[in-house]
C-alpha cells in the first residue's frame, strides 16, 4: 500500500483482516495530506441528489457503518441552512431537497430535517441576519479525519501489517509487464519490499506515483481551503452561498469550528500549497451575509489541501462529481498494480473495500470484507464515565472527556502509559500521558505527527503554551539530544505559520506577539535561531 | 441518463412538496428541534450570551489571571477561558469541574491583557455545564 491517507490505511486495515500481509508506506505522516485538511465530517452528500441518488444512498449507507464502527470518534452536526431573499433556492425547494434527504438518513442513524420560520432560525442560532426568509435543519456527522485514519492504521498494525509513516517510495520495481514491489527511503537508507500486488492510494499525488509504473492516471486536481476558529462559535452549523452560486460550510465541531471551502483547480506543487488572502476574504465574504459577527471572531489558522477529484473537462470544478474509480493496470502493461482515484472522506470504508475485493481477485483469495461491522479500536466497549475516571486518576473530567473521544474505552490505559496526571496542552486539555503513550506506540516523530494524533497546539494559543514542554515529552521518548528538541519545535512553529499568517487579525497579533515572546528564538524566519 | 433521472424525481419531489403544504396547515417544529438535539448539547447560547460571546472567546491564555487570582473550584482561570469556553456539547458531563468557590474576578479580569470580563465568562460555562 503506498499512499497512508484515510483510504491506503482502510486498504491496509480491510486486507489485513482479511488475512493477507500487508505493508502500509506513507512519505509523510499518517493522514496528512488530503484527509486531514477535509471538512471533518462524514456526510451523505445531499448535492448529489442533482446528479445521481444511488451515489447519495451509497454515501448515506457507508457512513452508517462508519458510525457503527468509530463510536468515540464521531457526534452530530447539525446544519441550519438559511434562506435568504434572492437565493439560487427558495425555501420549498430547498425543503424538498431535505424531504428527498430525509429518506436517506436512516442509513446513516440521523435524524430527518426541520423546517423553521425567520423568528424560529433566529432563536435557534442568534448569530443568523435577521434578513433571512426562513431554514431547513440537516443534520451529518463530524469526525476527526486524524485519528480516523490512524485507528485504521492501528488495527491494521494489529492484524499483522507493517506501517511505516515518514517512509518515501522512490521507485516501484518491475519485472517486464508487473510490478513486483517497490523501493523506499526510510531512516536514510533504501530499503526494499516485494509484493504480488501494489496498491496506489496516494490521492492527488496518484498521477506520480502511477508514472513510477509507466502508467497515465489522470485526475483533475482541485484545492480547497478552511479556515479555523479555535471555538465554536455557533450553536449550529451553517451554510451559506458565496458570491459565485457555491455552498459554503460553517461547521461547529467539538471545540472549533471551520469555515470553507473553495474549490479551485490546482496546477501547482502538491508539496507546498499555500493560502492567499483572497481565497479567506471570498470564504469571509459569504458567511457575512448569513453571520454577520464572522469577522469578530479571530481564525488561528488555515487548513489547505488537494482533492484528488477525477478529470472531466469543461465542468466547473464545483459540479466536479466526488465519484471514484478502481483502476487495475494490467491493461497499460503495469500488471499487480491498482490504483483508486477520486472519492470522499465518507465513502473512504467503500473505496477500501472495492479496492480490496481488486486485490483479492488479483491474488485469488477469498476471504469476506469485515470492516464494515468490525469496530475501531477503542469501539469494543463502551467507554467508562468521565467523571469516575477522572476522580480515580485526578485530572478533570474535561481532559477525560477529550482523551475518550480519541481513545474510546482505551483510555485508562492511555493514561497508565505514563505515571503522571500533568496536563500538558491547557487549551484542548492533552495530558503529559496521552503524549507519552503517542510518542511510544502511535508513530509520532514529529511536532506536527503530535498535533495530528493528540492535538497539542491546536486550541487558540497555538502552541505557544505547549510547544516546548511538548518536544520535551516527545525528545525524552525519541532520544533527542537537546539540539534536536530545540529544531523539533523550531520547525513546528515555522511549519504553523505558514497556515497562521493569512488570517491573523487585530487580535490575532496581540496572541501572536505573546507566542513569540515565549517561544523567542523559534520564530525567526530569516534561517537563523 | 443519471441525471435527468435524478431531476425528474425531484421536480415530482417538488409537486408533491408544494401540493401538501397547500392543503396541510404548517406548525412550528422548533420544540422538537430542540428536543431531538438536547442530548448533544447543540443548543448553548442565547441570545444575550450570542451577542457578547466575541468578546467571551478572546482569551490568547497567557496565564495572567492565574497569578492574579485562585481558582474556581478545581479550575484554572485560563483554562475556564480557553478551554471550558469552547467545549460547549461536553460541559454538562464536566460539570464537576466547575464546582467550588470563585475567586477575585476583578483582579483577574484587571490583568487580562485583552480584557476578558471573567466574571462573564465563569457565569456562561456554569450555565451551560448545568443544562
Amino acid at each position: 500500500m503506498v499512499g497512508g491517507g484515510v483510504t491506503g490505511a482502510g486498504v491496509a486495515r480491510d486486507l489485513s483482516l482479511r488475512g493477507l500481509s500487508v505493508l502500509l508506506l506513507d512519505k509523510g505522516d499518517w493522514g496528512a495530506g488530503t484527509t486531514g485538511s477535509s471538512s471533518w465530517m462524514i456526510h451523505g452528500g445531499p448535492r448529489y441528489l442533482e446528479f445521481d441518488w444511488d451515489t447519495t444512498r451509497l454515501s448515506c449507507l457507508d457512513a452508517g457503518h462508519i458510525v457503527t464502527i468509530a463510536r468515540n470518534l464521531v457526534y452530530r452536526v447539525v446544519f441550519i441552512i438559511p434562506v435568504l431573499p434572492h437565493d439560487r433556492n427558495n425555501i420549498e425547494r430547498m425543503e424538498t431537497a431535505m424531504e428527498v434527504y430525509d429518506r436517506f438518513q436512516p442509513l446513516k442513524h440521523a435524524h430527518p430535517h426541520r423546517r423553521l420560520t425567520a423568528a424560529e432560525a433566529l432563536q435557534a442560532e442568534p448569530g443568523l441576519t435577521p434578513d433571512l426568509i426562513g431554514a431547513v435543519t440537516m443534520e451529518e456527522w463530524g469526525v476527526d479525519p486524524h485519528r480516523l485514519v490512524f485507528a485504521n492504521v492501528q488495527d491494521a498494525v494489529a492484524h499483522g501489517a507493517r506501517a511505516l509513516n515518514h517512509t518515501r517510495v522512490t521507485e516501484l520495481i518491475r519485472d517486464g509487464g508487473k510490478v513486483i514491489g517497490v523501493r523506499y527511503h526510510a531512516d536514510g537508507a533504501i530499503s526494499e519490499a516485494r509484493a504480488r500486488v501494489v496498491v496506489n492510494a496516494t490521492g492527488p499525488w496518484s498521477p506520480k506515483v502511477g508514472a513510477m509504473a509507466g502508467v497515465a492516471v489522470q485526475l483533475r486536481p482541485a484545492k480547497g481551503i478552511h479556515l479555523v476558529y479555535p471555538h465554536r462559535i455557533s450553536n449550529f452549523s451553517i451554510s451559506a452561498e458565496s458570491i459565485d452560486g457555491r455552498d459554503l460550510l460553517m461547521v461547529a465541531h467539538a471545540g472549533f469550528t471551520l469555515l470553507g471551502t473553495t474549490d479551485d483547480d490546482f496546477y501547482g506543487d502538491l508539496d507546498s500549497v499555500d493560502v492567499l488572502e483572497d481565497e479567506v476574504e471570498y470564504l469571509l465574504q459569504g458567511f457575512e451575509r448569513v453571520f454577520p459577527t464572522i469577522r469578530n471572531y479571530r481564525p488561528v489558522r488555515t487548513t489547505t489541501g488537494v482533492r484528488p477529484t477525477l478529470f472531466k473537462w469543461r465542468r466547473y470544478e464545483d459540479e466536479l462529481s466526488r465519484r471514484y474509480e478502481v483502476i487495475d493496470h494490467s491493461r497499460q502493461g503495469a500488471d499487480g498494480f491498482i490504483t483508486i482515484a477520486g472519492g470522499k472522506l465518507s465513502m473512504y470504508r467503500l473505496m477500501a473495500e472495492e479496492t480490496s475485493d481488486a486485490v483479492c481477485r488479483k491474488l485469488g483469495h477469498q476471504a469476506p470484507c469485515t470492516t464494515a461491522t468490525s469496530p475501531l479500536p477503542g469501539n469494543e466497549s463502551d467507554a467508562e464515565p468521565a467523571v469516575e475516571l477522572a476522580a480515580r486518576c485526578g485530572i478533570p473530567a474535561l481532559a477525560v472527556l477529550r482523551l475518550q473521544s480519541r481513545h474510546g474505552s482505551n483510555a485508562e490505559k492511555v493514561l497508565d502509559e505514563a505515571g503522571t496526571s500533568r496536563i500538558l496542552c491547557r487549551c484542548e486539555p492533552i495530558t503529559e500521558a496521552e503524549l507519552v503513550h503517542a510518542s511510544r506506540h502511535e508513530h509520532v516523530r514529529t511536532l506536527a505527527d503530535a498535533f495530528r494524533r493528540v492535538g497539542i497546539a491546536a486550541g487558540p494559543c497555538a502552541g505557544a503554551a505547549c510547544i516546548i514542554r511538548s518536544a520535551e515529552v516527545i525528545g525524552r521518548e525519541l532520544g533527542w539530544s537537546a539540539t534536536q528538541k530545540f529544531d523539533a519545535a523550531r520547525d513546528f512553529v515555522r511549519g504553523s505559520w505558514l497556515g497562521r499568517a493569512p488570517v491573523l487579525n487585530h487580535a490575532g497579533w496581540a496572541q501572536e506577539e505573546l507566542a513569540q515572546g515565549v517561544m523567542r528564538g523559534l520564530t525567526r524566519n530569516d534561517g537563523t535561531r | 441518463m443519471a441525471r435527468a433521472d435524478s431531476l425528474a424525481k425531484l421536480a415530482w419531489a417538488y409537486g408533491l412538496h408544494v401540493a401538501r403544504r397547500r392543503i396541510s396547515r404548517p406548525r412550528s417544529q422548533l420544540a422538537e428541534l430542540f428536543e431531538t438535539y438536547r442530548p448533544d448539547g447543540i443548543r448553548a447560547l442565547g441570545p444575550a450570551e450570542r451577542e457578547r460571546h466575541p468578546r467571551l472567546a478572546t482569551c490568547i491564555n497567557c496565564g495572567l489571571c492565574a497569578l492574579a487570582a485562585g481558582r474556581l473550584g478545581k479550575t484554572r482561570l485560563p483554562d475556564l477561558a480557553t478551554s471550558y469556553m469552547r467545549l460547549y456539547a461536553r460541559l454538562s458531563d464536566a460539570s464537576s469541574d466547575l464546582e467550588g468557590d470563585d475567586p477575585d474576578f476583578a483582579a483577574a479580569t484587571s490583568v487580562c491583557p485583552v480584557g476578558l470580563p471573567l466574571d462573564e465568562v465563569a457565569a456562561a460555562v456554569r450555565r451551560i455545564s448545568l443544562r
